[in-house]
């Protein structure tokens, strides 16, 4: 894959989200599933995997931080077998001590399950506008004028202003809590 | 926009680090002596921490969606 064509790529990521990972799934995911099938793992294992696969590519393109050299799938399947391998490692670690569960090296690391769901609580409490066009803007990486567009705002202006307003009402929110509480 | 909406934005340019290297410097000392700021930007922080996770939800969501349309 060149660099335009990467360019595209991402683009088509950022604007046309659903399509564009459609396209990427049907693509990838079949390799995966067969690799981790054959290095015994499970469809359920092969389908997490991916799914974080595709999560840590979707933000780090989001966050520019991605030149691809190969194609899309190539670098999905590259991660896989990185991930795959570190679980496999981990969960014979946790047999050799005889622990009951073992956690996935795909779990979020930063938060124990309890502070995370505390968390998305308050977004969830925000009400659909407020959250859909933060979530749009500081996690899928939308344009402005994207969100402007989708949701009826006249201008890039105003979108700007809402996107203000919700995130100064998130803050008061989660600024109830013990700040300590939540250092990662 | 309202005042208290401006100072949100500057600390999110200042998190950012698109301020100038004097407005920068400006709200550095200001955070310094100003605990409620500091509490803002903590606030702030977390507030961004809480829109990654549910946008990592969500796009938990939508690949379980496309999971089961294609292979489901």
């Amino acid at each position: 894959m060149n660099a335009t064509q990467s360019l595209v790529m991402d683009a088509d990521l950022l604007t046309d989200r659903e399509q564009t990972m459609e396209r990427i799934y049907a693509r990838t995911y079949p390799m995966v599933r067969h690799y981790v099938r054959e290095h015994g793992g499970t469809e359920a294992d092969a389908k997490d995997l991916f799914h974080e696969a595709m999560i840590m590519f979707y933000e780090k393109t989001v966050q520019n931080q991605l030149t691809l050299t190969s194609s899309v799938s190539t670098y999905l399947m590259g991660i896989c077998k990185n991930l795959w391998r570190q679980e496999v490692e981990k969960r014979k670690r946790k047999t050799e001590l005889a622990e009951s569960h073992a956690e996935s090296v795909w779990e979020e690391p930063d938060l124990d399950g309890e502070s995370s769901l505390a968390l998305m609580s308050f977004v969830n409490q925000l009400g659909e506008t407020c959250r859909s066009v933060l979530v749009s803007f500081y996690y899928f990486g939308q344009r402005l004028d994207q969100i402007a567009r989708q949701r009826g705002y006249q201008s890039i202006r105003s979108a700007t202003v809402q996107k203000f307003k919700c995130l100064e009402r998130l803050r008061k929110l989660v600024g109830h809590l013990s700040v300590d509480h939540f250092k990662s | 926009m309202r005042p208290e909406l401006e100072e949100v934005q500057l600390l999110e340019s200042y998190l950012q680090g698109n301020l100038s290297e004097e407005q920068s410097l400006d709200v550095s000392v200001r955070l310094l002596w100003n605990q409620e700021w500091q509490q803002k930007l903590a606030a702030q922080k977390l507030a961004y921490q809480a829109l990654r996770l549910a946008g990592r939800q969500q796009l938990r969501r939508e690949l379980d969606a496309i999971y089961v349309r294609l292979f489901g």
